[in-house]
């Protein structure tokens, strides 16, 4: 095989994964229209990340798919109710895009938790058992700390996945109700005020989660 | 599109980008960011080298210099998969191109400091020699700072060493061919014209190097005159 045969033969594959990209994209924009493009040289390195499943991670659960579906609807209908509409400006496809990847982000991290709590070393009941246990058998009382250390940790871990995930799910309950402002707003041809002070709750709700769940990471700025 | 947290991690905690690439943990905006770092430092990279010859020289060689680092991580990532894999690791696709390309955003960020002393020395009038031997050693020091990010990513454990050196003689036969292919950047010495690709035939780097080592016999690709086992022609026989 000859360099030209084998670079016709890589950029056939570009393309078709450039096709599939495109095709995969949560909003058909520039950006992916820029995605697609990078994809026909660079497709061995972008391809799996672009075609990945936006929330392959968080779906694997079943609490959270069920969350991440309402999300998808919600915002597929919002999408639709605000086309061609003066009211597109206050969610663009763009926003609902940013919003539905940044929803898969925080559900991935609370599926993390969640996959963390069942592994053996994670398990609350089994570090209470251990801390009363040692409580029977009159151990020492740095081993009794160290338990108990233990064992709040868990506790605490437990009280974090729940809280995160009760916020998930308003968010989702928030999302419904945007669509159903916007919706409104739509046959009532009024301005949509009120789905703007949402769009903005959503946002902030978003960066109080991912700062709960990543301190490390930036806030995202809304849109 | 830039993550420039990312890139502040990368250069000072390198442990934990790859810990994050292993738990798969926003892989794809480490993709992205390493992706536009790599093209943009190689192409500074490029310019920098290529002023030594100037004027169509440094868009020559700005244009190519992303091609062939950008090309090389593409055919040499899915063998670290690979080989990762026969080697005890048998990790998703992803995590491991994230933990390739985090190292080509490190090796590239360091590869972003070298233009200005390249430039000083270019101005100081060093000569074609000295340039080709401080590109490739600001290349080698890249490339270390890279390879900490994979030898970090792949954890203690057995076959960690023999993952790593046949990782990087498959990188470095992709890489020597790809440049060997895009050859020049500095721009031919001697030559009166400047051009995007050489116009010598030579065969690949492998072939020059067995030709370089004498396993192989020098054959020029232009030479006219018959073999030497060849029968002299009728009018020269006795």
């Amino acid at each position: 095989m000859s360099l030209r045969d084998f670079l016709g033969l890589y950029a056939l594959v570009g393309l078709a994964c450039a096709i599939a990209v495109f095709r995969h994209a949560p909003a058909r924009g520039a950006g992916a229209l820029f995605s697609a493009l990078v994809t026909i040289p660079l497709w061995p390195l972008w391809a799996p990340f672009a075609l990945a499943p936006a929330r392959a991670r968080g779906a694997t659960r079943p609490e959270n798919a069920a969350i991440l579906a309402r999300v998808d609807k919600a915002l597929a209908d919002a999408v639709a109710a605000v086309a061609a509409t003066p009211m597109s400006d206050v969610f663009t496809p763009r926003t609902a895009a940013r919003i539905a990847s940044e929803v898969a982000r925080v559900a991935g991290r609370l599926a993390d938790l969640s996959a963390l709590a069942e592994k053996s070393g994670f398990d609350q009941e089994a570090s209470l058992r251990r801390l009363e246990q040692l409580e029977r058998a009159g151990a020492s009382d740095r081993a009794l700390a160290t338990a108990r250390l233990q064992h709040d940790s868990l506790a605490r871990l437990a009280e974090l996945r729940a809280a995160d995930a009760r916020a998930l799910d308003e968010l989702a309950d928030l999302l419904e109700a945007l669509r159903t402002q916007l919706v409104l707003a739509r046959y009532e041809g009024s301005p949509a005020d009120d789905a703007s002070a949402i769009v903005s709750e959503v946002w902030a709700r978003l960066e109080g989660l991912g700062a709960v769940l990543d301190p490390g990471s930036p806030a995202t700025s809304g849109g | 599109m830039v993550d420039l947290m990312f890139l502040n991690r990368i250069l000072r905690a390198p442990a934990g980008v790859a810990e994050q690439c292993r738990s798969d943990r926003d892989v794809a905006a480490i993709a992205r960011t390493a992706l536009v770092t790599l093209a943009v430092s190689a192409t500074a990279f490029g310019a920098a080298v290529g002023s030594l010859r100037g004027g169509r020289q440094i868009a020559f060689a700005a244009l190519k210099m992303p091609i062939g680092i950008l090309g090389t991580l593409a055919l040499a990532a899915p063998a670290f998969y690979v080989l990762a894999a026969i080697f005890g690791r048998p990790w998703a696709l992803r995590p491991v191109l994230s933990l390739v390309l985090a190292a080509g955003a490190r090796f590239s960020l360091v590869l972003l400091a070298m233009p200005p002393p390249l430039w000083l020395l270019i101005d100081f009038g060093a000569s074609y020699d000295v340039i080709k031997v401080i590109a490739t050693i600001a290349y080698g020091l890249a490339g270390l700072a890279g390879l900490e990010v994979l030898v970090r990513g792949l954890g203690d454990g057995p076959g960690k060493h023999m993952t790593i050196f046949l990782f990087v003689s498959v990188f470095l036969l992709i890489g020597g061919q790809n440049a060997w292919v895009l050859r020049p950047y500095l721009g031919e010495p001697g030559a009166k014209e400047v051009t995007l690709f050489t116009r010598e035939r030579e065969g690949g780097l492998v072939v020059q190097l067995l030709q370089a080592t004498g396993v192989l016999r020098k054959v020029s690709p232009l030479r006219s005159e018959p073999p030497p086992s060849a029968p002299p022609p009728p009018s020269e026989a006795p």
